[in-house]
């Protein structure tokens, strides 16, 4: 490794709405600094860095880190054509050195000055990818579901432990600094939401289709087979097929189900679930799938609902709400999903704005006070009366709840501060987010759901299912 | 023997003190309302500063021009001296200075706002002026019991 002085790009400028600048920054410093790019003028270490995968997810985590500095990209390897040219061509424009290779094995023996390995190839291979670098001396960060097995995932935090070197794994929510600042500030420094009772989420998308390739580029059948594929249908749609992918529960709902636990601290002792291949004729996983989860914290039960469907794009695109006895957070990656509610019953909030922990929604929002008019005074003091009777359309109806926002906002890419943390954690020993051991609970929580499905019965979980 | 179409004097007396009742109530409002009405023009966010002003009234201003067939120097130069005559016209009805002189100048006021309200085709806030009008209109019928007057009108 060599040192560098390059000066970070990125500059730490206002993520914040305005008029709580102050009292955000002091309260979100510490998610900043997590999330920003080491300055390097302090001396960073350039890192070696190999990629295995460079297909829709390599690729989205090959532009992040490309913002990182004193990341070196020293090879690329995957088995595809397609991907491994356009995965060279990318880091070469950006002026890396890197040397293809077609077999990760290959690439492990040919260029050992690699510190760390991405691996962002099909779930089915994160094991046998992650298990060979981290016995190669490499640090691995390894895209989630951390596997398609519980087996598969727990021998890499055997390997990583055995091999004394870090695996990350890919659930990129806990470095963002939107959902640090939620989590910390929020719901357990303020207890803004009270005792949550209830988290709902979800992850909804409208009918695809699937993945297809050209003639010239088709991978040659001896090779695919070399590789375990049955044909070039499945290696493309991988994610449909049981022999490679956990289905979409494990490639969408992973994100949200793993912030379950994150922020409850807790991991769930039942689940039940439904689902079914309810559309598409040549898919093997289930389409859409709804879960239904209990977890025992100290403040008591909870329950979280989630779903994810992919023939419709309805409900509201993806987030999970964690629902309180005094408010409820909408969080998603999507600023434009999250929001944070509060009950009529709960205390007030309005020091919360003073304090820099909460802002007002800005006009045009969810929440905002009503425009002016033209001619009228802007911003007048807001003074509500509660609704005329006839307005309530059930007397059993509770009061609206007020929306307010959170103000921290990530402007960079969202896998950058994850990988932000990987890499600072070679550096300078910073802790991982999402270490093996935590991407563990969160692949046993989700492929729990696929369980339970076709068990079609509750599950329950011990707290050592959690554990390797 | 008394004549029946009299009032007696004690009935005479207990009208007259509700009606010093009545109007002192109304001219107190009236000058709250006015006064708060000039006030609120300063403040933005909860500060207080001419700069608030200016900005208020201008917006105001070229909001019903926007949105009418008023020119802006009409609008500007009824905006512009608008809050402080509400200031001055508030603090003239709560002492009980020139009150009926106070009430016939708020009520043009109010006419005035309203005339701006029908230009833009803002029927709720003609009637919320129109309520304005109505009480201060009210309040002139009442005027004569004026009575805890800092300068009283001449009668």
């Amino acid at each position: 490794m060599s040192e560098s002085t390059t000066q970070s790009s990125v500059t730490r400028r206002s993520f914040l709405s305005s008029g709580t600048r102050l009292g955000a920054v002091v309260l979100a410093s510490p998610y900043l600094a997590n999330a920003q790019a080491p300055a390097g003028t302090g001396g960073t270490q350039a890192l070696n860095v190999g990629v295995i995968g460079t297909g829709a997810q390599g690729r989205v985590l090959l532009n992040a880190a490309l913002k990182i500095p004193d990341i070196r990209f020293k090879a690329v390897c995957d088995i595809w054509n397609e991907n491994r040219t356009y995965g060279e061509r990318l880091l070469k424009k950006f002026g890396h050195d890197v040397k293809p290779f077609e077999d990760y094995r290959e690439m492990l023996s040919s260029v050992p000055e690699l510190d760390a390995v991405i691996v962002a190839t099909p779930d089915w291979y994160h094991a046998e990818h992650t298990n060979a670098a981290l016995k190669a001396g490499k640090h691995v960060y390894c895209e989630k579901l951390m596997s398609n097995t519980i087996e598969g995932a727990r021998s890499m935090v055997k390997t990583a432990r055995e091999t004394g070197k870090l695996l990350q794994i890919g659930h990129q929510r806990r470095s963002n600094p939107r959902y640090l600042f939620a989590r910390d500030q929020l719901v357990r420094h303020y207890k803004i939401l009270g005792r949550i009772t209830n988290i709902n989420a979800l992850w909804n998308r409208s009918v695809s289709d699937d993945l297809t390739w050209t003639a010239r580029n088709e991978i040659p059948k001896a090779t695919l087979e070399k590789y375990g594929y049955d044909d070039m249908h499945q290696f493309r749609n991988w994610r449909w097929f049981k022999k490679y992918s956990g289905g979409p529960i494990s490639d969408l709902g992973a994100h949200q189900i793993d912030v379950f636990n994150w922020m409850l601290g807790s991991n769930p002792v039942n689940v039940m679930a439904g689902g079914g291949v309810d559309y598409y004729k040549n898919h093997e996983w289930y389409d859409n799938v709804m879960a239904i989860y209990e977890f025992h914290t100290a403040a008591g039960p909870v329950r979280a609902f989630y779903e994810v469907l992919t023939t419709t794009s309805a409900g509201g695109g993806y987030h999970e709400s964690f629902m309180g006895d005094e408010g409820t957070l909408k969080m998603s990656e999507n600023p434009k999903y999250t929001k944070v509610y509060r009950e009529a019953r709960a205390p007030e909030w309005e020091h919360f704005v003073k304090e820099g922990v909460l802002t007002k929604p800005g006009a045009g929002e969810e929440g905002a006070a009503a425009p002016s008019l033209p001619w009228e005074k802007e911003f007048k003091p807001k003074f509500t009366l509660a609704p005329p009777r006839a307005s309530v359309v059930d007397v059993r109806e509770t009061a609206a709840l007020s929306a307010w926002n959170i103000p921290v906002v990530l402007d960079k890419a969202i896998h950058q501060p994850h990988l932000e943390n990987f890499f600072d954690a070679i550096r300078k020993g910073t802790p991982l987010t999402c270490p093996g051991e935590q991407g563990f609970a969160s692949a046993v929580t989700v492929l729990k759901v696929n369980e339970a499905v076709q068990a079609r019965k509750m599950l329950t979980m011990k707290p050592d299912d959690f554990i390797v | 023997m008394s004549n029946p179409s009299e009032s007696s004097p004690s009935a005479t007396c207990c009208a007259s003190s509700n009606a010093t009742a009545a109007f002192l109530i109304l001219r107190l409002f009236l000058g709250l309302r006015a006064f708060l009405s000039g006030l609120e023009k300063f403040e933005s966010g909860g500060t207080y500063s001419f700069e608030n002003y200016g900005k208020t009234m201008a917006r105001i201003a070229n909001g019903i021009t926007g949105a009418s067939f008023l020119p802006s120097w009409a609008t500007k130069a009824f905006a512009m001296p608008l809050g402080y005559i509400f200031l001055a016209l508030g603090i003239m009805l709560l002492l009980g200075v020139k009150t009926r002189c106070a009430l016939i100048l708020l009520a043009l006021v109010w006419v005035g706002l309203g005339f701006g309200l029908m230009a833009v085709q803002s029927d709720e806030g003609a009637v919320w002026i129109g309520t304005y009008v109505g009480l201060t209109v009210g309040a002139l019928l009442l005027v004569r019991h004026n009575r805890f007057a800092l300068l009283p009108d001449r009668s």
